[in-house]
């Protein structure tokens, strides 16, 4: 009698811990905190996971180069509304919005970063991440703390959490991959035109550093085992500049004596960059047409 | 009825998986992460089988940064070990960087990294006689400039 009592109340328990939130957080729950996936799924998981870096990241770190800010570079926010058709087209435009987002608040573009934010919230609404934008205040807060870079920052990173979270809650993991794949091709982009424009050993080697992430986000498309038509003439595309990389002598020759070799002490001639300079242009203009 | 709810109360008690949070596991391992800025984190879903397994992450890095992963592993209901390599689970010759062996701790833990392009974190899946034994291990990754 005890342990049937013991029992009910352990079922009661576990009944109550499920049933506080609202009817819709209540289905997200569900699927977020189910602990016993079905044995196939689960054996699948048991594959390499890639964990790819963030547009932040990635414009952090190259604004080091210090390349000259290029004002025409970024994609048009008025194209927004264009992206809204299918899933990949969806995800990889989210992608570039966020990177040019990252961009122009690294170079303390203030108000270019607002409409950024503007554009990547709506591209955002396309792919059902609307509540990643619209917590904490967020556009009040980026608002009233327009001029103080670290405070835009910190929200921004805020949202950059947020929307990882929705993905992982939504299962988008694909459109996860294609959006940070799309921020890296854009960053890539105003990398290598900061390049044609700078002619600067260290803009080159940042290029160069971003291009290596090039095997790893091969790898992560891969992984999603996507056959649609636009994700595998992504993988192709990357895939050949992967190669045109490691067709650099000089680059294939540092990296094989270390991987972790220091890009900025290499001479690399316009001959050789120019195919990969040519690769990239066509690789992101394929994405925002 | 009454043994309808004994068996259900006792098939939920039998299975010992621990729920998977992603959210609050993210904002556990958020707060640790200060000062390091947050970039992103991995969600890694654990089974366990009858022989040891290896789940491995590839993550790929900026070599003029400084990062520091935060790693939350409570929602496991076996202790699961973690180790950082600079090459894949398959090359023959890899460095280990970090490992939690010796931990008493392994709720959560922390592991700064720098200088590496790439590093691969190894999740060892201890076996386990229990069938579709399940949970999740996290890591929030941040990042510095030197």
């Amino acid at each position: 009698m005890k342990v049937a009592i013991a029992s009910i109340g352990l079922l009661f328990a576990s009944m109550a811990f499920t049933s506080c939130s609202s009817p819709e957080a209540e289905a997200e729950k569900q699927e977020t905190t189910d602990s016993i996936p079905s044995a196939d799924t689960v054996v699948e998981e048991m594959k390499t996971s890639y964990n790819l870096p963030s547009a932040l990241q990635i414009a952090s770190a190259f604004k080091r180069s210090g390349g000259t800010f290029l004002s025409n570079v970024t994609n048009d926010k008025a194209s927004v509304s264009r992206y809204n058709t299918n899933t990949y087209k969806k995800a990889v435009n989210f992608g570039i919005y966020s990177a040019d987002l990252a961009y122009c608040l690294s170079n303390k573009k203030y108000q270019e970063s607002k409409e950024y934010l503007k554009a990547c919230k709506d591209m955002g609404s396309y792919l059902g991440l609307d509540k990643a934008f619209e917590s904490d205040r967020m556009a009040e807060r980026f608002e009233s703390n327009i001029s103080n870079e670290d405070s835009l920052i910190r929200i921004v990173t805020h949202l950059q959490l947020k929307t990882d979270l929705m993905f992982e809650e939504n299962r988008q993991e694909e459109v996860k991959v294609l959006a940070l794949v799309g921020a890296w091709t854009e960053s890539l982009y105003i990398a290598a035109e900061t390049y044609n424009k700078d002619k600067s050993k260290k803009v080159g080697a940042a290029l160069l550093d971003q291009l290596l992430f090039s095997n790893t986000m091969l790898k992560a498309i891969q992984a999603t085992e996507n056959s649609e038509p636009e994700v595998k003439s992504l993988a192709l595309s990357i895939e050949t500049l992967q190669k045109q990389v490691m067709a650099i002598p000089s680059l294939a020759s540092a990296i094989e004596q270390d991987e972790n070799a220091d890009f900025s002490t290499l001479t690399i001639s316009e001959t050789e960059l120019d195919p990969l300079l040519g690769s990239i242009r066509s690789l992101r203009n394929d994405m925002v047409k | 009825m009454c043994s309808a709810l004994i068996l259900a109360s006792l098939s939920f008690k039998k299975g010992g998986d621990i729920l998977c949070n992603p959210a609050a596991l993210k904002e556990k391992a958020g707060k640790s992460l200060e000062p390091y800025k947050y970039d992103s984190s991995e969600l890694t879903r654990i089974l366990y089988k009858k022989k040891e397994s290896v789940k491995e992450v590839e993550v790929p890095l900026f070599i003029g940064e400084k990062y520091m992963f935060v790693f939350e592993m409570e929602a496991l209901p076996k202790r699961v070990e973690v180790e950082i390599y600079n090459r894949d689970k398959d090359s023959k010759k890899r460095k280990l960087l970090f490992s939690s062996k010796g931990k008493t701790d392994l709720t959560e833990f922390q592991c700064e990294i720098s200088k590496m392009r790439t590093v691969y974190v190894d999740y060892i899946v201890p076996a386990s006689d229990e069938s579709a034994q399940t949970g999740c291990a996290l890591f929030v990754l941040g990042y510095k400039l030197k």
